[in-house]
């Protein structure tokens, strides 16, 4: 039996996808790129923009028209607001959070699909799938619809009273999409209640993922081969916060994986996304320029360099503080490239206002900033007010921006014109005959080679040219040689 | 994931026709003063923030709530019966007094506009001696909830549409014809625009912008 599921949205929606692949293909399901070829159906859903959520209904739409011809299952799960869910619950066979992932077996036998997995209540998420498995005839797919798939909108799976929790969900391996680069969920949910944000109505309070956990994975990951692993979370750097002084602090979980880094003789890069200004603390910064495995790069949101856009928008932190941040990383790491997210256009914004934001481009001269238009997220506070900055007005924001923002990046890159570098190889480039890789601060480089087998190895580039978001070169030699 | 907890209404309290009360059993819900919760009524999915009213040794949880003209969950909860259900999240929120705040004793100055009084409220209830001045604003006089509750020489109510008030006007032209010390840790809840206002005017006055902390009711 086949299965497709469709992801939208954040890495954190990806890295849960990748939880939910893992549950299917152990239950003896196999992934196809094919929705047609496909029996169960699934959604990892994003509640960041309308348009996402629409995308959702429009595919439910399809695949319930399916039904006419063919036995489905559906379902859906990530980021849905409690409304959408009410319209899931008629539409979907299953409606689940990913805390309740460990239950989707047992869903699905409810369904008649009979698998050597799926007979009974999991207690101990995959863990006991695997452990059934093992003993299991591992030729055996161990699936069979034995039963007609009961109509839509049967809303008994979805409102199956689970003990499964986040902690459960996190017990779950993945299954990496990649062989080189991996992310580590460490924490989950949101307590900054961001105006423009539905995030803390979707995946709820703050919970930390246990250290021991979390090194654990990031060990096995490393032992893999992993180069480039990212620890995940809404706000990854509150991590700790939740357990009031019981598990480590986001700078103490850094030190840990650092202090791990340094004991063995192998190299990976350590990212962490996003942080929220609000609870970044020196110490993260002294701890990432102690560490070699610590990337040097640094992706802290701005959103506004505006006080009062700020405030309208309950960011919970002043320009004074972000500034204060930046100083930090600029005395403590000189070398670590900066990366920010903003947002043009927010409820009342005025000129002056998006002047500050563009005089903070000046100052603080990112690598690279994700620049939004403003739009109503269902479920914010926001979407509640007018939204009174006009479209044109807008696009005419993000466009300076950008054009601020290329100023200094290309100012950056040109700069490295000569310079030789350690790049990670990610894939084929764009451009024929190349292949892109990503170094240390997370700069686009591409080199010529059709040399497939270097994809996931270190490599280094000498830099020849540059434009504003990305730069040309020769490969020197492979990195190997030196881990 | 979200944890929704059921709690069980006890009463309302109207203060006005549109403001009210909601006095909650607490079911060992633990809180920080100044913190706030989503609150729903069980059973639908539409959640608000409201800041916690009452004090940390309380028997029942509080909030105050101000029915909103166009609003959905306010009207709602306005019609509730004692002995219905209450879906609760929380406690959240980081608008509390710090450690170094309270064991230095600093000089506390609460600004609030509306329904924004309840986290002072809070903090005022649940920390004795704390050394405080709070600048209230309201429409009208009447709107000074819970003023018994609070030292009467550490309570001023800025009534901006009739005499009623301690002082007559808004909040901000209070605040500018006031001196403070520079050492004087700023606390705002309420509007939005009032927050603007009086963060420029205590910065004006020499106050630094760390020793000022908002919470805006949206």
């Amino acid at each position: 039996m086949k299965y497709n599921i469709v992801q939208l949205g954040c890495q954190m929606n990806i890295s849960d996808g990748e939880r939910v692949q893992q549950v299917l293909d152990k239950m003896g399901f196999t992934p196809t790129d094919s929705e047609e070829e496909a029996s169960l159906l699934g959604v990892i859903a994003c509640s960041v923009r309308q348009k996402a959520i629409d995308k959702v209904y429009t595919k439910i739409n399809k695949w319930n028209k399916w039904r006419q011809k063919k036995s489905l299952i559906t379902f859906v799960s990530g980021c849905v607001l409690p409304a959408d869910k009410e319209q899931f619950l008629k539409t979907f066979d299953m409606v689940f959070p990913m805390s309740e992932l460990p239950d989707l077996p047992q869903m699905i036998s409810q369904y008649g699909v009979v698998t050597q997995a799926g007979m009974r209540p999991l207690d101990k998420g995959l863990e006991e799938i695997e452990s059934q498995k093992e003993k299991s005839d591992p030729q055996m797919e161990g699936l069979q619809l034995t039963a007609t798939v009961p109509s839509i909108g049967n809303p008994q799976n979805s409102l199956l009273k689970s003990d499964s929790s986040i902690e459960d969900f996190w017990h779950i391996k993945p299954k990496y999409g990649s062989g080189f680069e991996a992310f580590i969920p460490i924490q989950n949910g949101c307590d900054k209640f961001c105006t423009y944000c539905a995030v803390p109505y979707t995946r709820g309070r703050e919970v930390s993922r246990p250290s021991s956990e979390i090194l654990t994975e990031l060990k096995q990951l490393v032992a893999d081969g992993f180069k480039s692993i990212t620890l995940l979370g809404q706000n990854v750097n509150s991590y700790g916060l939740d357990k009031k002084g019981d598990e480590l602090s986001f700078a103490g979980l850094l030190d840990s994986i650092g202090a791990y880094g340094n004991s063995i003789d192998q190299d990976f890069w350590l990212y962490f996304t996003s942080p929220h200004p609000r609870d970044m603390t020196r110490d993260v910064i002294e701890v990432i320029a102690k560490y070699d495995c610590l990337a040097k790069q640094i992706h802290l949101p701005v959103q506004s360099g505006d006080d009062e856009v700020l405030v309208r928008m309950n960011r919970k932190h002043s320009m004074s503080k972000y500034r204060e941040i930046v100083t930090d990383i600029r005395e403590l790491i000189p070398q670590a490239t900066v990366f920010t997210d903003i947002i043009v256009g927010f409820t009342g914004e005025t000129e002056a206002q998006f002047e500050h934001t563009i005089d903070i481009m000046k100052e603080f001269k990112y690598n690279m900033a994700y620049i939004a238009q403003y739009s109503p997220r269902p479920g914010a506070a926001s979407s509640r007010w007018a939204d009174d900055i006009p479209k044109e007005v807008k696009k005419e924001r993000y466009h300076r921006l950008t054009g601020e923002l290329m100023k200094h990046s290309l100012e950056y890159n040109k700069k490295l014109i000569g310079q030789t570098y350690k790049v990670l190889v990610r894939g084929k480039d764009r451009k024929s005959g190349y292949l892109s890789a990503l170094t240390e601060g997370r700069l686009i480089i591409r080199f010529a080679s059709t040399d497939e087998a270097l994809i996931g190895q270190y490599v280094y580039v000498k830099i020849d040219s540059a434009t504003a978001f990305s730069m040309e070169g020769q490969m020197v030699e492979h990195a190997y040689a030196m881990n | 994931m979200q944890q929704n907890n059921l709690h069980r209404l006890h009463d309302i309290c109207h203060l006005t026709d549109s403001t009210y009360i909601l006095r909650i059993e607490r079911n060992n819900l633990e809180f920080q003063p100044g913190q706030h919760i989503l609150l729903g009524i069980a059973g639908t999915y539409e959640q608000r923030e409201y800041s916690i009213y009452s004090g940390t040794d309380d028997t029942y949880l509080e909030v105050l709530v101000k029915e909103v003209e166009d609003g959905i969950v306010s009207k709602k909860l306005k019609r509730m019966k004692p002995g219905e259900m209450l879906n609760i999240e929380g406690p959240v929120g980081f608008f509390t007094l710090s450690q170094e705040v309270l064991e230095q004793k600093k000089k506390l100055l609460f600004v609030a506009t509306g329904t924004g009084i309840a986290p002072f409220h809070s903090m005022i209830k649940s920390i004795p001696d704390l050394n405080y001045s709070l600048i209230h604003g309201t429409r009208y006089g009447h709107e000074s909830y819970g003023q018994s509750d609070y030292d009467p020489e550490r309570y001023i109510c800025c009534s901006s549409r009739d005499k009623t008030g301690d002082y007559q006007g808004r909040v901000s032209a209070y605040l500018k014809e006031q001196q403070f010390d520079a050492d004087t840790y700023c606390y705002f809840c309420g509007n939005f625009n009032m927050i603007k206002d009086a963060m420029g005017i205590m910065e004006q006055k020499g106050i630094s912008q760390e020793k000022l902390h908002t919470e805006v009711y949206f």
